[in-house]
């Protein structure tokens, strides 16, 4: 009877290999899969929504699917290398803000802006000072009136520092003639919180921030125009100073991608912004739908480079944060580690044997503490920001380690204990394996590495009753492909090998 | 009168086929979300997502909110069966659930934390409808001084976590605390601790860090001991072994209030179901009468941080619904779909819209029972699961911790990372270092430093204590801090008398 359900359990198995990699084989004109944009922050944020949104409603006219993915990490640095990192085939969109420029140029990335075909801005997300209504502010001039009187220790607010909400407030600042200070509360949510309390004067962010929320009220927009949806808020040119600032976001490919593919995605974009479910959804939303093709893309993000690069060096953010370690880090390490083995041999007179495990581990622990020790001393702190130390908190938590495993060292010192172990060898050769999975399933795929994994395993923890072995390993694959693929829509890897 | 009316307005949006179709369906969705290692609550909802672009208003919302909430049931699952936190707030089932397991008796874990979650998810939806206007003004009153305090009082959990040895438990934690301190820092544009290497400049990630801790570290000492070669006997897995209604009513006590701590904490924005869940942990184990039972294989143990973990998502939609603020990653997703269904979250949806948003309570309520009938269905299965071989049940959990940590974010990475904490955990293990402190470090590390330096930035440090929030909050920690000593100095003082 087992003996059956092994043998059905691996034809299952086979015919799913089969489906899916003759589904791949079969190439023909552009796009013969759907197209994947890669969107660098989590879903429900404002461009994973724009996404889904250019998503559903190019599925009207066109059977090839888009698909969101999102990768998220630095900011978006992780999502720009992941497309620069696929081929230039037309299959790997990405979703572009205008966050980007700023990220780029802080991190000193290796991430060039130059290596994108920008091609199509989509919409313009106005950036807004809103206030809390207890404040009383009604135009920019109340604002400039407060910051006078309180003589330059006016709070702004708003999440990041160098994001575009910190360098549209520095915008403000010149523009309007006054200086204010900024407070970085980190997240969205948590600064509309802060906004709701009233703990600053001002808030930096995007209309759509106000949405449904009771006390605040939007003192003006930076766009050429009011928006359709918001046509009491005033912009700033109408209050008589010239700023224009707005949040973009669109599409970009990797350069090289074929004609074809720039010509069939752009056709389809054009024909979404002129679709009326999408105008609902500017609306909605509180952005302008604004459409701009690659040339006119481009050009912005050359000038808005220039622009960014000015302020972020004027915020005195451009230094480099961590000085050049004088001797490779790796190196140090090891100094560390020689200096504190060498004092705990030291400390029991090259007994080797009688050193304990604990107190192994707490030399251990000793050494990366150090480590991280170090590296607090390269920190380059501009003078120009007033904060705390980055290198504060760390060095507490450093000393707390030191001092504990230290006393742990010391109380451990007569006692000698003996660890019953019975195979080491085997949980070394498993994370082999675990590491060896990891390597070749990039290359080969999770249908074909899986099973082979967890066959291994079992044969290194002496199982052998093979038909189960069989049902397992194989029946464990068919189930994630229904859970994953089936049920949650999540895309196991096939393979580089095999694209 | 008008909460009846809202609630019958909420009758009739929620009493139709679809909605309750997406009940069944999210519930059950949720179960396996949870069940899986690496899929956390907000992931599930993530990928529920795009399904509900088709749905209506009511159906999408009551979709989504039936996944959280069953998630974060499903996570204290494997946490009983294979000592492996299904999602971040099974942590704390871990500590005796697994115990349990160990001892032969997963059906009772199973059934406490089956009856606690449902308890748990009941009293939050209660606390959720009839007390979300002033729980929202608690919610708005926490600044960076509150928050800062709260992540103190959550550290001072470690005294009761430590079990033999503080010194290594406090050790543990610093070793969280230090590691959390890799990545972006708090103020500046910068990756600290990052040594120039693209992926870690993000800092670790939280998920695979924790499967790798839990579920490799486990089974990487479980091997190291041999204990694959055990044959196992039927009868150490008993099947028929029930467990009594009256052992249940025992409990009610450290279910209600852990419930209730579990809404409090997760109103919060930002600091989650998985910090409410060590903090009722605590609460459970300082009020006890048998403390010692603790870390090895206490009912208490595992009723505490389930009721808590699922009072906290009645808890999470207070700020949601209420302010328009999203409290937590899984609200963050919800706040998108209500977008998408042209609803604005926030004080005016409560107003315009009340048959909708008491249609959401009215659905948690029904997925409440509704998961614990499936609960109770499903322990039969887990049952069986817990009793195969080790050796075909190891390179399972090993491939599905792989998988887990692989589609967070699609990153080799941080594979890496799961692989690298699994031999930390092991390492630790092998010398008694109780590994969840490390946890508690990671939740908490970030917290603290980021609120402690936001509030120097605004103000000064006096205000920690002269803001009565951040006081009372201090003073709960040092007592926390303290009462494990306190109670055995009492205990063993009462004994000489």
């Amino acid at each position: 009877m087992k003996n059956y359900l092994a043998g059905f359990i691996v034809l299952l198995y086979l015919g799913l290999l089969g489906y899916l990699y003759l589904d791949i084989s079969r190439k023909n004109t552009f796009p013969s899969r759907p197209i994947s944009i890669i969107v660098h922050s989590k879903p429900g944020s404002a461009i994973d929504f724009m996404a889904r949104k250019v998503t559903e409603i190019a599925r009207k006219y066109n059977d090839v699917a888009f698909v969101v993915e999102n990768r998220t990490g630095t900011q978006g640095l992780v999502a720009m290398q992941h497309v620069l990192d696929s081929k230039a085939d037309g299959y790997t969109l990405l979703g572009v803000t205008k966050s980007f420029l700023s990220t780029v140029m802080v991190n000193k990335s290796k991430v060039n802006l130059d290596d994108f075909l920008f091609l199509a801005n989509m919409v313009s997300d106005p950036e807004a000072l809103i206030s809390n209504k207890n404040r009383g502010f009604h135009s920019l001039e109340d604002i400039i009136l407060d910051a006078r009187r309180k003589n330059y220790s006016q709070v702004w607010m708003g999440p990041g520092t160098g994001s575009r909400d910190h360098l549209m407030a520095m915008k403000c600042w010149e523009t309007l003639g006054i200086k204010a200070k900024w407070i970085d509360y980190k997240s969205g949510p948590q600064s509309i919180l802060a906004l709701m309390r009233d703990e600053a004067a001002v808030y930096v962010g995007n209309p759509a921030d106000v949405k449904g929320k009771d006390g605040l009220s939007i003192i003006s927009i930076a766009s050429k125009k009011r928006l359709a949806s918001l046509p009491d808020v005033p912009t700033f040119i109408e209050q008589g100073y010239d700023l224009d600032e707005s949040m973009w976001r669109g599409f970009a490919y990797k350069k090289g991608v074929p004609d074809e593919a720039v010509e069939f995605v752009t056709g389809i974009l054009q024909k979404v912004v002129k679709d009326e479910e999408w105008i609902n959804y500017c609306n909605n939303s509180y952005v302008f739908s604004n459409f701009e093709g690659p040339e006119e893309f481009t050009r912005r993000v050359t000038e808005e480079t220039a622009e960014t690069d000015r302020y972020l060096n004027k915020a005195g953010l451009l230094v480099t944060y961590i000085r050049e370690s004088p001797l490779p880090p790796a190196l140090i390490f090891l100094l560390i580690l020689t200096g504190v083995f060498l004092l705990l041999f030291l400390s029991i007179r090259f007994k080797i044997k009688q050193l304990n495990y604990d107190q192994l581990v707490a030399g251990g622990i000793i050494t990366v503490s150090l480590f991280f020790l170090y590296q607090t001393f390269l920190f380059n702190i501009p003078g120009t920001v007033n904060i705390t130390s980055p290198s504060l908190i760390p060095r507490i938590w450093i000393i707390i380690l030191i001092f504990l495993s230290s006393l742990l060292i010391y109380r451990s010192k007569s006692k000698t204990e003996h660890i019953e172990t019975s195979s080491p060898g085997i949980v070394w050769a498993i994370i082999a394996l675990l590491l060896g999975y990891l390597a070749s399933m990039q290359w080969v795929g999770y249908y074909i590495t899986t099973p082979v994994f967890i066959l291994s395993v079992m044969y290194i923890l002496n199982y052998r009753r093979f038909n189960i072995m069989a049902v397992n390993a194989f029946g464990f694959v068919l189930f994630s492909y229904i859970i994953f693929n089936q049920l949650l829509h999540i895309d196991l890897p096939l393979g580089w090998w095999f694209m | 009168m008008g909460i009846f009316q809202d609630l019958w307005a909420g009758m009739q949006e929620f009493g139709q086929f679809l909605p309750i179709l997406m009940m069944l369906v999210g519930v059950v969705i949720g179960i396996i979300v949870g069940v899986l290692p690496g899929l956390s609550p907000s992931i599930g909802v993530a990928l529920m997502l795009p399904v509900t672009f088709g749905l209506d208003a009511i159906s999408a919302l009551v979709l989504l909110v039936s996944v959280y909430l069953a998630s974060n049931y499903g996570g204290s699952i494997t946490a009983i069966a294979i000592n492996t936190p299904g999602t971040p707030g099974a942590v704390a089932t871990t500590f005796d659930g697994y115990e349990l397991t160990k001892k032969g008796k997963p059906l009772h874990a199973l059934l406490t934390s089956l009856t606690a979650s449902t308890v748990g998810g009941l009293v939050g939806t209660i606390i959720l409808i009839l007390f979300s206007v002033p729980l929202a003004k608690l919610a708005l009153s926490f600044e960076s001084y509150e928050y800062f305090a709260l992540g103190v009082f959550g550290l001072t959990i470690i005294s009761s976590l430590a079990g033999k040895s503080p010194l290594k438990g406090f050790i543990s934690s610093g070793i969280g605390l230090l590691l959390v301190t890799i990545g972006f820092d708090t103020e500046l544009p910068f990756s600290r601790f990052s040594l120039g290497i693209p992926d870690l400049a993000d800092g670790i990630e939280f998920i695979p860090a924790l499967i790798g801790l839990f579920a490799l570290g486990e089974i990487f000492y479980s091997i190291e001991k041999g204990d694959y070669r055990e044959k196992r006997k039927s009868a150490e897995v008993n099947l028929s072994d029930t467990l009594p209604v009256k052992q249940l009513v025992k409990l009610k006590t450290v279910i209600l209030k852990s419930s209730v701590i579990g809404t409090l904490v997760g109103c919060i924005p930002g600091a989650g179901g998985t910090i409410a869940t060590f903090i009722a942990y605590d609460q459970a184990k300082n009020s006890s009468k048998h403390p010692e039972e603790f870390g090895k294989g206490s009912l208490e143990g595992v009723a505490a941080p389930e009721a808590a973990n699922n009072g906290s998502v009645g808890g999470a939609l207070v700020p949601l619904l209420t302010l328009g603020i999203p409290g937590s990653a899984s609200t963050a997703v919800l706040i998108g779909a209500l977008m998408i269904h042209k609803l604005n979250p926030g004080p005016e949806l409560f107003n315009k819209e009340a048959g909708l948003v008491y249609g959401i309570f009215i659905s948690l309520f029904f997925a409440n029972i509704f998961m614990f009938l499936i609960g109770l269905l499903g322990n039969k299965l887990w049952i069986k699961i817990i009793a195969a071989p080790k050796s075909l049940l190891y390179p399972i959990i090993l491939a599905l911790s792989f998988i887990g940590s692989y589609f967070i974010q699609n990153s080799v990475f941080d594979v890496g990372v799961c692989i690298a904490f699994g031999i930390m955990g092991w390492l630790l293990k092998r010398g008694d270092f109780p590994t969840a402190p490390v946890v508690l470090g990671l939740i908490l590390g970030k917290m603290i430093e980021e609120n402690l330096r936001l509030s120097l930035v605004k103000g000064e440090w006096i205000e920690f204590f002269t803001r009565p929030g951040s006081l009372i909050i201090i003073l709960l920690a040092v007592i926390s801090f303290f009462m494990p000593y306190l109670k055995k100095k009492w205990l063993s003082f009462n004994k000489k008398k």
